[in-house]
């Protein structure tokens, strides 16, 4: 009786804002009317619906007041507050706020009451918001504001309701729907702010309630459900200020003008970083889940608000009016930056998860096998991990690991050999190579970087920038990775593991996997992990058509990092993309069916075109110098002749002896005439392999090495062993189930035959790969080539001269040294050789070069270096030659220096005088005394500027080639390469990756997409 | 099936244009060239001619800073002073010296040298022998000299060349008051030769002189192929003696084994079978092979890498010389210019089967066959300029013996410089890489 009475103290006025709702207007006022205690009076106000929701209100007998369809709730709210009797002095009326898409539990008021009964400073009280249409999840219970702009429940998403958050609670606000306010406390605070038309004006009304002295409160015992129309977008939002009706904008605008209307003064810079940050933040991820409108809206919202800095000016004016206590009241209810973080932290990784290990939402195991009565004292099985080794996949990894580990034991370091050149420092210098327009590499070169040191700069850059551990992880895991993305293609064509693993792990120790490492082929390897997802990816390759397009770019993404680690994949696209459009023009003939040709030829094209463009300027530049086609990154070494490569093996240093023959081009002429899968597949595999063996005849000329030598098809051969191995899969597969049916006959004989002949070639091949195999050219080292002392004087060049092969066939080369070895990237943009320089350096080893000296001179080359071991005769003869001192003769080999006046700039006044002036790294600020001329010893190329005073020096070509610049007075010059069309080129890669990426990613959905049972 | 016998035609197709189509890949060039020879200059007191095999033979002095040259227009050029840089072209131009009445000796012109051993001269008070060492190069150079003698190793000298120029030691500085001497000339760097002048004296009496002609290297076989031998004839009383000076370059003690080739047939003489020799130390052993020939050559085979060489004395018109024959490497196709020289060249070997021809002055040619067993010798007619082997047998060597007015010599048959196959170096970045 006691409760009943309190509860007859107070007056309630339920007032309902209603929105085209009558999707859940029904059930609202079916709650309303369904109340424990029934509220005291009660209006609608309807802001001119279109739909039904007046006739129901109607029907219902609810008095209406009638807005405008742009009426904000705020206004609603007070339209009907000032519809209802005036209030009475110290009379306990409260409003019942009451959206039309939210339905009150029926002891929703009555709860709510029983809370704030003996709670006098409590002006505004919510209840526990609960789902609308799974009404097990918690919505909200008591609401606030992040420092970026964020709605804050301190709940996780979609949290299920065990009653763990239940109780009174002092919040900062609580959400409009079902919110039970004070009237007088409304009527003093002005009520809701009119410029928060929609969305936070509950943070904010209860911000205001706060700072004016009162509290508000969340009680868990009265329950709302709340289907969130306006947010979720299941209507429209016709309110002022919604600008194309989009409540994303809306929301985050309002979110940042609650914030800055009603924070500290000196908290609003800091408010300012955060909702920027954030906005920039959610605008980047809305791009890359496809949702560009969303983007804008985040911006958008804050340039809103920014642009109009009046608004939030009189906003606080107001407030401070009002304001009672120190805003720094509401503190303890905002969440702190680091629970904001863990926050974003744990929905990120929530994602990842969901994507990686989707939850089955069947079970496997039937209902009638459950173990529901199995007793609990029943001890549970223990997992024994030795049991693991048992499995095909646990023991065929170990295994695989051991060998890695041990024919890897000289290469637990910083990697060197082979085609493999230094590993830079830190992924810094790696950005730098990619970056720079000029490349200090023998006489220096302009070539574009190739893409992959930037993709290497990446992975370098997640690692700490740690480049070194980068090349040396890659090469130590290497087998592992072929490995595990040969069997994920394995086991889709079977699905018996003791066929796939052992399939994979001969796909990791194939010839051509060995050799790629053993000669420190960085593409080889990276095609070797990647090769094996492209056939996922395009699985339906002949039906191209069938493939969605987000598929497609996928396979773009992916094959554009194939070529931008070598251009040989290009050739393979090209290849295979011939050949389809050879069947696919067969069929059209046939079928007539144009629509499905084009969509195919699109497709196609696609992916064989837009990997070419991402590559771009590398991949055009291979137009002009066709070579580049038939290159790895690294330094040039020679593949095997036709003999290696018929069999698979890609020969060269490193790789397999060739009487260590492998089975691939058994299984693919066996697979030719099977008749299952395998022959399609074999036909692909011979096509690789026909295309290996031509191309290995070729010898090219390219990466700073003047001779010519065979081309490595290390990318050909990878086709063709995944090939093999998949056909093998399908064979024994299919093979398998024949052979345990029938008798002994042909097919079990020639079984055993590859299978004796395959295991043959892993015993062997594995006893060479742990013994001979360690001790291949890929190394760790920390050796150089360079001595310290002559990479002291900056921009000096250096004549390397050495004697380089075996040692019953040296040979002497040579090359033009910056001070330093040769680092990762730079022989793939190395320059020619400068027909003059090769001179000058014959005649210095024959003895003829009396002018030698003159020419090195002429090109900036301070000193010749002659690395010991190296013919004695041939340094006697240096010696002998004029115009070279020697400056050292120490165990790593003899140096001279070069007679004359010589450097990396050089000042030639009117009176022929040289004088050598100060460089940078590449450009150089300095001055001449007097007109002259200004001669750079780096190749010519256009980009190479002087500016003096303000104005481009005159530039030609000196009579070795350099660039000459012509100064007319004296004064300080300014020498840059100009590097405008690279940053161009970086801009448009960096934006077509970024493009391309945004399209394969899978996309977001808009909230009117979700579907209902997807919402709380 | 027709996609699979396709597939397999083309793998067919393509390995057979593979097979056409494989180039070899880009030989290694190289560079044919013979590197200018150096001729020792003339000391004070002595005259000096070089004999060239063509008029145009170019050449210049050492101390012309200039780097042209001239031809020399004769067959046979007196060289007044300086040390002469020739462009022989694959003949061996050979430099003879005399001091008047008092000895003569023979060389040949060289080009630049990694080691040069000269075993020979002394450092006595006798002594009037020079080292000449000369830098032709157009950088300076820096030599070490490293003597040895009865006393052991001595210091190393060091000396410093400008370029182009030449600089003499006096052997009585290198190990003073020693009286065997042996010497190893080792440029650190520079395109540097050396020539030895021994020359003996006794207060205002000259005891003779002679080249002491340089070997490379050391070896564990060491042929000295040309030895005179000079007979008692009617009025000659025969000189006859011969020493042998060895020398043990390795560091433990050495056994060496002598053998006589010569034309009364080969045999060891007494006491040269597996004689020890300390390491380090200058040897000497008297040789008295009782032979009849004017020639002889010897074989020293021995555990440890040696060198040596042998003296005899002569007389020459009443007058005692002596003569430093000295191992030569084995003979290989060459041509030498002998203008004015009439030399009897010795070949020794087991087998011995050379072919030569013989241009003369007015330009015509003869060809000569040499064949034998041991020791054979061949005199050089007076009108020769030039003489080329053209076949050698295998393990073949050869020296020559002249004999003037004013003494006798002995030169080395060994080209003076030899056709330098220097690789066309190749511009590759691999150089930079460890």
């Amino acid at each position: 009786m006691a409760a009943e009475a309190a509860l007859a103290r107070h007056i309630v006025s339920a007032i309902i804002v209603t929105h085209d709702g009558q999707t859940w207007l029904p059930e609202t006022v079916a709650a309303l009317t369904s109340q424990t205690r029934p509220y005291d009076q009660v209006l609608a106000v309807d802001t001119d619906s279109h739909d039904a929701s007046v006739r129901l209100l109607k029907s219902a007998r609810i008095p209406i007041i009638n807005a405008q369809r742009d009426c904000g709730f705020g206004e609603a709210i007070s339209l009907g507050v000032n519809s209802l009797k005036p209030s009475t002095p110290g009379g306990n009326e409260w409003i019942w706020l009451i959206h039309d898409d939210c339905a009150p539990a029926p002891s929703a008021l009555e709860n709510l009451l029983m809370t704030v009964d003996d709670r006098p400073h409590v002006a505004m009280v919510g209840p526990k918001i609960l789902g609308w249409h799974d009404r097990t999840h918690l919505l909200e219970i008591g609401v606030s504001i992040s420092g970026n702009g964020a709605r804050w429940t301190d709940l996780e998403p979609l949290e299920y309701d065990q009653g763990q958050h239940d109780g009174i609670r002092e919040v900062l606000s609580v959400s409009t729907a079902g919110a039970l306010i004070r009237r007088d406390i409304f009527e003093e605070l002005g009520g809701f702010d009119k410029n928060l038309a929609l969305f936070r004006d509950d943070v904010d009304f209860g911000w205001r309630v706060r700072v004016a002295g009162h509290s508000v409160i969340a009680a868990s015992s009265a329950v709302m459900f709340h289907a969130q129309a306006s947010a979720t977008e299941r209507r429209t939002v016709d309110v002022k200020g919604a600008i194309f009706q989009r409540p994303l904008l809306l929301d985050r605008r309002n979110a940042a003008y609650v914030l800055l209307a009603n924070s500290s003064w000196w908290m609003i810079p800091w408010l300012l970083l955060q909702l920027f940050g954030s906005a920039i933040a959610r605008a980047g991820g809305y791009i890359l889940g496809k949702l560009p409108g969303y983007a804008s809206d985040e911006l958008l919202a804050l340039i809103a608000l920014v642009i109009r800095p009046g608004l939030i000016i009189k906003a606080r004016k107001d407030r401070k009016a009002k304001r009672l206590v120190s805003s720094r009241i509401v503190s303890t209810y905002i969440p702190p930056l680091r629970s904001q973080l863990r926050l974003s932290t744990l929905r990120f990784t929530e994602a990842i998860r969901s994507k990686l290990l989707p939850s089955s939402d069947t079970s496997n195991i039937s209902i009638l096998d459950s173990a529901e009565d199995e007793d609990l004292l029943v001890p549970t099985k223990n997992t024994h991990w030795f049991r693991l080794l048992g499995k095909p996949e646990v023991a065929g990894f170990i295994f695989l690991a051991i060998i890695t580990l041990i024919s890897s034991r000289n290469r637990l370091g910083a990697l060197i050999g082979g085609a493999l050149a230094t590993s830079p420092d830190g992924a810094r210098d790696l950005w730098g190579s990619y970056f720079d327009s000029w490349h200090m590499v023998g006489m220096g070169s302009a070539q574009a970087s190739p893409p992959w040191m930037a993709i290497l700069a990446i992975l370098a850059s997640i690692l700490f920038g740690k480049a070194q551990l980068l090349i040396t992880l890659l090469f130590l895991t290497a087998p592992l990775l072929m490995m595990w993305s040969s069997l994920t293609l394995c086991r889709k064509l079977s699905r018996n593991s003791w066929i796939s693993v052992p399939a994979s792990l001969l796909y990791a120790i194939s010839p051509v996997a060995i050799a790629a490492i053993n000669s420190g082929r960085l593409a080889t390897v990276v095609v070797l992990i990647v090769a094996p997802l492209i056939p996922q990816l395009l699985d339906d390759w002949k039906n191209i058509e069938l493939l969605p397009w987000r598929r497609i770019y996928t396979s773009v993404f992916v094959v554009g990092v194939l070529y931008a680690f070598t251009l040989l994949t290009c050739l393979i696209g090209l290849g295979l993309v011939a050949f389809a459009t050879f069947n696919d023009y067969h069929e059209f003939s046939v079928s007539k069916n144009r629509r499905l040709f084009t969509e195919r030829m699109r497709k196609r094209l696609s992916l064989l075109i837009i990997p070419f463009i991402l590559t771009a300027p590398y991949s055009f530049e291979a137009l002009l110098s066709p070579t580049r086609f038939l290159t790895e990154p690294g330094l040039a070494l020679a593949g095997g002749g036709t003999e290696h490569v018929l069999f698979g093996n890609p020969g060269g240093v490193g790789a397999l002896p060739p009487w260590l023959v492998s089975p691939i081009l058994l299984i693919l002429i066996v697979g030719l005439f099977s008749s299952s899968r395998a022959k399609e597949i074999s036909i692909y595999g011979v096509g690789f392999l026909s295309a290996g063996i031509l191309f290995s005849s070729f010898s090219i000329s390219t990466h700073g090495d003047s001779a010519n030598v065979r081309v490595w098809v290390g990318t050909f051969l990878v086709g063709a062993t995944l090939c093999a191995v998949a056909a093998c899969v399908v064979i024994l597969d299919r093979l398998r189930s024949i052979l345990v049916s029938t008798n002994v006959h042909f097919r079990h004989l020639f079984a055993a035959l590859l299978l004796l002949f395959t295991a043959l070639y892993s015993i062997t091949s594995i006893s060479w790969l742990v013994s001979l195999g360690a001790t291949s050219p890929v190394q760790s080292s920390t050796s150089t080539v360079m001595p310290a002392y002559l990479s002291v004087e900056r921009d000096t060049k250096t004549l390397v001269l050495r004697e380089v092969g075996p040692s019953n066939a040296k040979t002497i080369q040579y090359y033009i040294s910056r001070g330093k070895d040769i680092a990762l990237g730079e022989p793939d943009v190395a320059p020619k050789q400068n027909l003059e320089l090769g001179n000058a350096t014959q005649a210095l080893i024959d003895g003829s070069g009396i002018f030698s000296s003159k020419t090195l001179a002429a090109f900036g080359i301070k000193y010749v270096f002659v690395k010991s071991p190296f013919d004695r005769t041939i340094i006697r003869t240096i010696d002998g030659i004029g115009g070279f001192t020697r400056t050292s003769a120490t165990s790593t080999g003899v140096v001279w220096r070069v007679a004359g006046v010589t450097g990396r700039l050089v000042f030639i006044g009117k009176d022929g005088v040289s004088q050598i002036l100060e460089t940078g790294e590449v450009g150089a600020l300095t001055s001449v005394v007097q007109p002259g001329r200004v001669l750079l010893t780096e190749n010519f190329d256009r980009s190479w500027q002087i500016l003096e005073n303000g104005s481009r020096l005159e530039r030609v070509k000196s009579e070795q080639g350099l660039p000459l610049f012509i100064a007319t007075q004296s004064g300080e010059i300014s020498l840059l390469h100009d590097g405008t069309i690279r940053r161009a080129w970086l801009s448009f890669e960096i934006t077509a990756w970024i493009t391309l990426l945004v399209l394969a990613l899978p996309s977001r959905r808009r909230k009117r997409e979700f579907a209902d049972k997807e919402l709380s | 099936m027709k996609r699979a016998i396709a597939a397999v035609a083309a793998l067919a197709i393509s390995l057979t244009l593979s097979t056409l189509l494989t180039g070899t890949s880009q030989p290694t060039g190289f560079s044919e060239i013979y590197p200018a020879v150096v001729c020792p200059p003339t000391l004070n007191g002595l005259s000096s001619q070089i004999s060239i095999s063509s008029r145009k033979t170019q050449f210049q002095n050492l101390e012309n800073r200039s780097t042209k040259t001239m031809p020399f227009n004769v067959l046979r050029y007196p060289v007044p002073k300086a040390s002469l840089i020739i462009s022989a072209t694959g003949v061996t131009p050979v430099v003879w010296q005399s001091r008047t009445r008092s000895w003569a000796g023979g060389t040949i012109c060289s080009g630049p040298a990694a080691s040069q051993w000269f075993v020979g001269a002394s450092s006595d008070v006798r002594s009037r022998g020079r080292l000449i060492i000369i830098n032709s190069g157009l950088s300076d150079a820096i030599v070490d000299v490293q003597a040895f003698s009865e006393n052991g190793k001595q210091p190393v000298k060091s000396l410093e060349l400008k370029s182009k120029s030449f600089s003499v030691l006096s052997l009585d500085s290198l190990a003073t008051g020693d009286q065997k001497l042996a010497v190893h000339v080792v440029p650190r760097s520079g395109r540097v030769n050396s020539f030895m002048i021994d020359e003996l004296g006794a207060g205002l009496q000259t005891l003779g002189g002679d080249f002491v002609n340089p070997m490379a290297s050391e070896s564990k076989l060491l042929i000295i192929p040309a030895i005179p031998n000079q007979l008692s004839r009617k009025g000659v009383k025969a000189a006859g003696a011969h020493t042998l000076r060895i020398l043990s370059v390795s560091e433990t003690d050495a056994y060496f084994t002598l053998e006589v080739l010569s034309a009364d047939g080969s045999f060891v003489p007494v006491g040269f079978n597996s004689r020890k020799i300390a390491s380090g130390i200058v040897t000497e052993f008297a040789l008295s092979p009782k032979i009849s020939a004017s020639a002889f050559a010897v074989r020293i085979t021995s555990d440890e890498p040696m060198v040596a060489s042998i003296s005899s004395t002569v007389n020459i018109a009443g007058r005692k010389d002596f003569v430093w024959s000295v191992p030569t490497p084995a003979l290989v196709p060459m041509a030498i210019a002998l203008t004015g020289l009439s030399p009897l060249i010795a070949f020794a070997g087991d087998v011995i089967k050379v072919k030569m021809q013989i241009t003369f002055v007015n330009g015509k040619t003869s060809s000569v066959s040499i064949v034998g067993t041991d020791i054979a010798t061949y005199r050089v007619p007076p009108a020769a300029r030039a003489v080329s082997i053209l076949k050698i047998s295998s393990n073949t060597y050869a020296g020559a013996l002249v004999a003037s007015a004013n003494g006798y010599g002995y030169i080395p048959i060994t080209p003076g410089s030899l056709l330098t196959k220097v690789e066309i170096p190749r511009s590759n970045i691999r150089v930079l890489i460890p």
